[in-house]
């Protein structure tokens, strides 16, 4: 509370002065959309990057969520705004490169944003039940060949219902989506309670999600999909199982604008940002949850966007997964 | 209007909305993919369900109104102005309407304060000059609230910025 | 390390000012952000949050809960007053409390809701602290299908808020249905009834809905007839609550309080369910069952023991499992990660002292809502005292801020305008709206956990008696079903034979 006062008097005092000076960029707070829910994976990376991308910005930071239909209103809410970069948007895997490479009836394609950066990578772990007797990707292979295998997800067209599919087609399974089960349910909570109770056999998701699930020994982890090993998961990593494809499949968050910001205001973006990051406070914040800081320049990070776009592209139109409707 | 005749007309119109459900627009306006292998896990199960339901509640409706026996009890009370009364009707139509056009471009602050202004003259007030200061401060200390203690994105329009 | 060892453990850990300071604070925070529409105790939840980072992990949990548990009080107080629910929790509320405000018993409505609510509190964290091993481990057999029996039983309800005719409710609750599937599918992501607008993608939004349903409607009627409110008394008055009525109504009370804590400790459900079930419980129980919904001060009680007694419960999936049950305690969730602690059954174990701390201070909350309550009680009042020509402008701006702060989009706005017409065409026609409000809450959970359980079984209907839990859901439901159709048929007979004197005497 104290802290918003002296927030107001600074904003009121700042106000006073930028008009007077020449305008520039940013001369107001601007104002932060995060598509996905309060207390999501999502809004604790925004909130806690905006604490020092605040002190490098020098204007407050408005945390706006805006949720709904898997990140798509928050995201078409920044595509529709004015590109003056007052409106900027915590853009995510689910929102940015699996929706569109799933959804025909999305309102909007990477080509409506301009990216100015990537900041945090999340591994993907897929986990199953202690009571399930599955210990590893081969046990669960063996059932899906069985049959009667579901996977959970926290809706059509998210990570996780992609990252199952994706995962089981990289082992060898020839028809993920008729071999196996998907059981959509409403957020990514949802998703691991319906491993945790026996209603879905197995979800791949990020690891923060499941952390927490890993640590009481709820929930036995066989997979996780980046090269290295992610500390207090005992799985083998997709490197150690030979599946270097897998390491495209991994979360991310990132900043973005409508695609006709003014190339100053994105080259501001990126130097804020390489201060931000380099707080001793975020990261570690950051680290104990799993993620993994990694800085990406605009050019870097569109074409890492695009590759996993592509990717994820390439696998939705083999198997036909594409909603049209 | 009666008891009866209210019963009636509800149960007639829940049984057009069912027909215009059914025929227009959940063919129209629910997509559902082709390779559906099951019918009712289908989306249009869930809404062709309830459309059904909808029906034989009007039925119903009807059926109960035809038992019921004509009165002249009126359901809602009876107003003396009705004229100027359907006129302030479509006047809180029109002020939602503007406001719904004025919030993204005048800004949430200022249109609450004419909202406000209207309504309360709309209402024929008797209190008129508290109506003023209350529709000049009630939006600004919302505004204050919610912009700087709840750190709300409170829409500022393209005029007149506050802090 | 034994019962009296832990609870020594757990003083030791909250036994301090900043402990208790911070549980006050949190309450006060909680009833003022709840007493204010669209607020909600969900964004006074997730505004504190960040200010519990730099705290000790104990203290800054404590101020969350607080806050949570004085937001599911503070909504009683415009429910009450303004016929606004401050949030979710409190629509039923209204059912009795706004004819008793009209009545000019505001206060008497607003210091049995703070009855009901301490008491329910309480038998809640009691609950907890007592059952949640065991209460969790039943939460966690309920799979899709237990859902659904679950969810089928509950919309039941309806009967019990339908008012005069069983058949207007049904037609609401219809509408509150149809409505509910406008958004994307669940199982296929295909759209409905969405238009191609990316804003009714997600599906309208809940608040949005009910503030136009309740809310916006008075404004609307002040409009046809400004002049129909003049000489009713809607003064607060001396009236206060008596021990009379707190007795009269203390087994609603319990009753309330036991289903807030059944269904809060069962993840998904929430605690605008539990308040209608236990108000429609109390209603069939009570021998005033026909002055329920025109200001029935048992309704008010029974109604909030049924949201409050779910605030306590709600911690049982998410200590003893990990598992948030609602979106405050999703947030929550999040403070505990933060400070490294990781709910679930390991931290029975590895934090006693913290688990302890948190039960002492849970008990110590109600005691604050007590106090906070009655102290904000005595501070909102005056709003039964303005001029209603006034409070009319001023609760549609109100309502306009708030709706726009629950997710920042004006589209929102726009819903709330339009299902404020929806509700005043309903009020004109006598049909209820709370069927509306239930329907639109629990018909999507119905739908999606009917398909979950087809998913999970392969389309084999058989998995919908898997075990005693449905059984017992589908038992229940029949046996309310033919009650309600036998009180309809009684009914119908009554005005048959009513009608059949009118006839006789008008030879």
């Amino acid at each position: 509370m104290k802290l918003n006062v002296k927030r107001l008097l600074a904003a009121t005092a700042f106000g006073a002065l930028a008009t007077a000076a020449a305008a520039e960029y940013p001369e107001r707070p601007i104002n932060m959309v995060i598509p996905y829910g309060a207390g999501g994976a999502t809004d604790i990376s925004a909130r806690t990057i905006a604490e020092p991308l605040g002190e490098a910005v020098g204007k407050p930071l408005v945390m706006v969520n805006v949720t709904g239909a898997g990140g798509a209103t928050g995201s078409v809410n920044v595509q529709n705004a004015t590109p003056d970069g007052y409106t900027m948007l915590f853009a995510r895997v689910g929102s940015h490169s699996v929706n569109p490479a799933m959804k025909a009836t999305l309102p909007y394609t990477l080509d409506d944003f301009r990216f100015v950066t990537v900041y945090e990578i999340n591994p993907v772990a897929c986990a199953v039940s202690p009571s399930s007797g599955i210990e590893s990707m081969e046990d669960l292979i063996a059932k899906v060949n069985e049959g009667g295998v579901t996977y959970s997800s926290s809706g059509v067209g998210s990570l996780l219902h992609l990252a199952a599919v994706m995962v089981l087609k990289e082992y060898g399974v020839e028809d993920p989506l008729n071999q196996a089960t998907h059981i959509p349910q409403k957020g990514g909570g949802a998703a691991a309670t319906a491993v945790l109770n026996g209603t879905a056999t197995f979800l791949c998701t990020n690891s923060s999600a499941l952390a927490n699930f890993v640590a009481n020994n709820q929930l036995v982890p066989i997979l996780v999909t980046t090269p290295d090993p992610v500390p207090g998961f005992d799985a083998p990593t997709a490197a150690d199982e030979g599946k270097p494809a897998l390491h495209q499949l991994v979360g991310w968050t990132g900043i973005a604008g409508p695609d006709d910001i003014p190339d100053d205001v994105a080259e501001k973006w990126g130097a804020w940002m390489a201060t931000a990051t380099q707080d001793q406070g975020f990261l570690e914040k950051m680290t104990t949850r799993g993620s993994v800081i990694e800085l990406m320049d605009p050019a870097q990070a569109n074409e890492f966007i695009e590759t996993q776009y592509n990717t994820f592209r390439k696998l939705v139109d083999e198997l036909g997964m594409r909603i049209e409707g | 209007m009666n008891e009866k005749t209210l019963q009636m007309r509800l149960g007639l119109g829940a049984c057009l909305m069912a027909l215009f459900l059914v025929f227009v627009a959940i063919p129209n306006w629910v997509a559902a993919p082709s390779n559906v292998p099951n019918i009712i896990l289908s989306p249009l199960f869930w809404p062709y369900t309830l459309s059904a339901f909808t029906g034989l509640v009007g039925l119903g409706l009807i059926a109960t109104s035809m038992r019921l026996p004509v009165t002249d009890e009126t359901l809602n009370d009876p107003i003396d102005d009705l004229g100027p009364a359907r006129m302030r009707m479509i006047g809180i139509a029109v002020i939602m309407l503007v406001s719904m056009f004025l919030f993204p471009r005048l800004g949430m602050v200022w249109t609450c304060m004419l909202a406000f202004l209207a309504t309360a003259f709309l209402v024929k007030t008797r209190h008129p000059v508290t109506a003023v200061i209350c529709a000049i401060l009630i939006p600004l200390i919302l505004y204050a609230f919610f912009a700087h203690v709840a750190g709300v994105a409170v829409p500022q329009g393209n005029f007149v910025r506050l802090p | 390390m034994s019962f009296i060892d832990s609870i020594a453990a757990g003083l030791t850990l909250v036994g301090n000012i900043e402990s208790f300071l911070a549980l006050a604070l949190g309450v006060i925070i909680g009833v003022i952000g709840g007493a204010i529409p669209g607020m909600s105790a969900t964004m006074a939840v997730a505004l504190t949050l960040p200010f519990t980072f730099a705290m000790q992990p104990i203290t800054g949990i404590l101020l969350l809960l607080g806050v949570y548990k004085g937001g599911i009080f503070g909504g009683s107080i415009p429910a009450i007053l303004i016929k606004t629910p401050g949030t979710p929790a409190s629509s039923a509320t209204i059912l009795d409390g706004f004819p008793m405000a009209e009545k000019g018993e505001a206060g008497r409505a607003l210091g049995m809701a703070l009855w009901a609510s301490c008491t329910a509190d309480l038998i809640s964290n009691l609950s907890l602290i007592l059952f949640a091993g065991w209460l969790a481990s039943f939460a966690l057999s309920f799979g899709p299908p237990e859902f659904f029996t679950l969810i089928l039983f509950s919309l039941t309800i309806i009967a019990g808020v339908s008012g005069d005719s069983l058949l207007r409710g049904a037609l609401s609750a219809l509408l509150g249905l149809l409505l509910a599937t406008i958004g994307l599918d669940l199982v296929y992501g295909t759209n409905r009834f969405t238009f191609g607008d990316p804003n009714m993608m997600g599906g309208l939004n809940f608040i949005a809905v009910l503030i136009g349903l309740f809310a916006i409607p008075e404004v609307i009627a002040m409009v046809w007839h400004p002049t129909a409110h003049l000489g009713k008394t809607r003064q607060l008055g001396s009236s206060w609550v008596s021990f009379a009525d707190y007795k009269k109504s203390f087994k609603s009370i319990v009753r309330g309080s036991f289903i807030g804590v059944f269904l809060g400790s069962i993840p998904g459900i929430g605690a605008a369910p539990a308040a209608f079930l236990s108000y429609s419980e109390a209603r069939r129980k009570s021998p005033d069952k026909e002055n329920f919904g025109k200001g029935e001060v048992e309704g008010v009680a029974a109604s909030e023991a049924g949201n409050n007694g779910v605030a306590g419960a709600t911690l049982i999936p998410l200590l003893a499992l990990g598992v948030p049950g609602d979106v405050i305690t999703a947030i929550i969730i999040g403070a505990f990660m933060i400070h490294g602690l990781q709910p679930g059954p390991m931290m029975f174990v590895m934090n006693t002292s913290i688990i302890y701390g948190l039960f002492i201070g849970l008990i110590v909350s109600s005691v604050f809502l007590f106090i906070f309550g009655s102290l904000a009680i005595r501070g909102f009042k005056y709003v039964a005292d303005v001029p209603k020509r006034i409070l009319v402008p001023a609760v549609l701006i109100l309502c306009v801020y708030g709706v726009f702060a629950v997710n920042n989009n004006i589209f929102d706005i726009g819903v709330m305008f339009a299902m404020g017409w929806v509700g005043y065409l309903m009020m004109r026609c006598h049909i209820p709206a709370a069927p509306f409000l239930i329907a639109f809450i629990l018909g999507p959970l119905l739908e999606d956990n009917f398909r979950q359980s087809m998913l999970m079984s392969g389309s084999d209907p058989a998995v919908l008696i898997r075990g005693p839990i449905t059984w017992f859901f589908w038992g229940a439901t029949a046996l309310t079903v033919f009650a309600i159709i036998r009180a309809g048929i009684r009914a119908t007979k009554g005005l048959k034979s009513s009608t059949h004197e009118v006839d006789l005497s008008s030879e």
